[in-house]
């Protein structure tokens, strides 16, 4: 982390507009607010009216009914600093409601903004990062990118499950036991043993014997039921091509 | 000692966490910031279906012969369709969230990929070069001659394929057991 530039603002007394949101980055604003994550050590403070307020927090995609409000609130303001800062998908540029004619889709439409902070909804660390930044405590981290792709290309490679369907059915079969995060490191360890076995047998005997190793129980029921399901799918792989033969 | 010096001397009280200040590990199951693997993306563009607010776009440049796989991140809401959709595994959820930016810009994201060309009338097609030989590797699957009929037409374009393969050889094919076999999508 580079080292933290001098505070721009000492204090930023905030005002919160909830512009048509779902609720979900309102409750993260509140996270930030709770002692844990504390932004009120960084002068950061909610007040009840925009009359007090030098930064509002905008969240949620701007409606054409809120939109009326969101002007009055914003030039409530003391005009000195004003600042907008845009949390969540939706404020930014509208998020899954982007399309819809009820929604101006993103907050920058109407006011100037004077950071944006990403998410559906941001963490509560997001959005002290992004305050941080406001502030000038921390430094901005991402930048635009283009990256031009090589003439080449990279075979992905399966081994014994050359047939890229049996691949993915193990892979949906794992998402039903394990879900989504889980899946892949076990999918890359039963790879591993099925590319290095060279009989059913033998890969049924081995995938029992890396499910004895295992401690969890759970993980232990799932290599043997995922174990069972693609040994047959193999099985039935084999028979197929055979009968085509 | 004083309630107060007590205070001053543990960090056991200390609930708040000091984290804008010190940087912070964020957790590997997380979900943020999608990026795609430029070695393996093949630009098929079935992320950008799948994603629910558009954040993923498709451009195809033909007069630079040049597609354009976009992410931004501003409208993303990190669902982690196009992770499963994707049919290379390109493209991933990394565990990166500290992305607040004063301008919007900066949430751009995009890989560019060659478009394949007809190799007889020098057009650009919609397709990248990826693609096609991703069709070519699924033709390993099919029997010889099948495989030899459908590799004279496979890298030429629509119309070029219309001169060079006339009426009646279609239908003669059309007789062939091979092809009425082909029905079914392979």
């Amino acid at each position: 982390m580079s080292k933290p530039l001098k505070p721009r603002f000492r204090s930023v007394w905030v005002f919160h507009v909830d512009a048509s949101a779902c609720n979900g980055c309102d409750i993260e604003v509140l996270d930030v607010l709770t002692p844990f994550y504390d932004v009120e050590r960084f002068g950061v403070k909610l007040v009840p009216t925009p009359r007090q307020a030098d930064a509002l927090l905008v969240s949620g995609s701007v409606n054409r009914q809120v939109v009326i409000g969101l002007k009055r609130v914003y030039e409530a303001m003391p005009p000195k600093p004003r600042i907008v800062a845009a949390i969540g998908a939706c404020a930014i540029a509208g998020g899954i409601f982007y399309d819809s004619l009820a929604v101006y889709g993103g907050v920058d439409k109407i006011l100037p903004v004077h950071i944006y902070i990403p998410g559906c909804p941001p963490r509560p660390e997001a959005i002290l990062f992004g305050l941080g930044q406001l502030l000038g405590l921390v430094n901005q981290k991402i930048a635009p990118r283009t990256i031009y792709a090589t003439m080449g290309v990279r075979d992905r490679v399966y081994g014994v499950l050359s047939n890229e369907r049996l691949y993915k059915d193990l892979r949906y079969y794992l998402t039903r036991y394990v879900g989504y995060y889980d899946r892949e490191y076990i999918l890359e360890d039963m790879l591993k043993i099925i590319n290095s076995a060279k009989t059913l047998a033998e890969l049924r005997e081995k995938i029992i014997d890396r499910a004895s190793k295992i401690r969890d129980p759970r993980l232990r029921e799932v290599y043997s039921i995922a174990g069972g399901f693609i040994v047959e799918k193999i099985r039935e792989e084999i028979r197929t091509v055979q009968t085509k033969r | 000692m004083s309630m107060r010096k007590y205070f001053e001397k543990t960090d056991k009280w200390v609930v708040t966490f000091r984290y804008p200040l010190e940087p912070l590990e964020p957790p590997k199951e997380l979900r943020g910031k999608p990026e795609i693997d430029p070695d393996l993306c093949i630009g098929c563009g079935a992320c950008a279906q799948a994603c629910p607010p558009n954040a993923i776009t498709v451009h195809t440049d033909y007069d630079e012969g040049l597609k354009k796989v976009r992410i931004f991140y501003g409208r993303c809401i990190y669902c982690g369709r196009c992770w499963e959709v994707c049919p290379e595994g390109a493209i991933k959820l990394t565990n990166f969230f500290e992305m607040a930016t004063p301008n919007k810009e900066d949430l751009v994201y995009e890989v560019v990929l060659p478009l394949h060309r007809c190799p007889r009338c020098g057009n650009y097609l919609e397709f990248t070069e990826r693609q096609v030989h991703r069709a070519y590797t699924l033709l390993t699957r099919l029997p010889e001659e099948r495989r030899k009929e459908l590799l004279e037409r496979m890298f030429l374009c629509r119309d070029c394929r219309r001169q060079v393969f006339s009426l009646e050889e279609f239908k003669n094919r059309r007789r062939d057991k091979y092809v009425q076999a082909s029905q079914t999508p392979f």
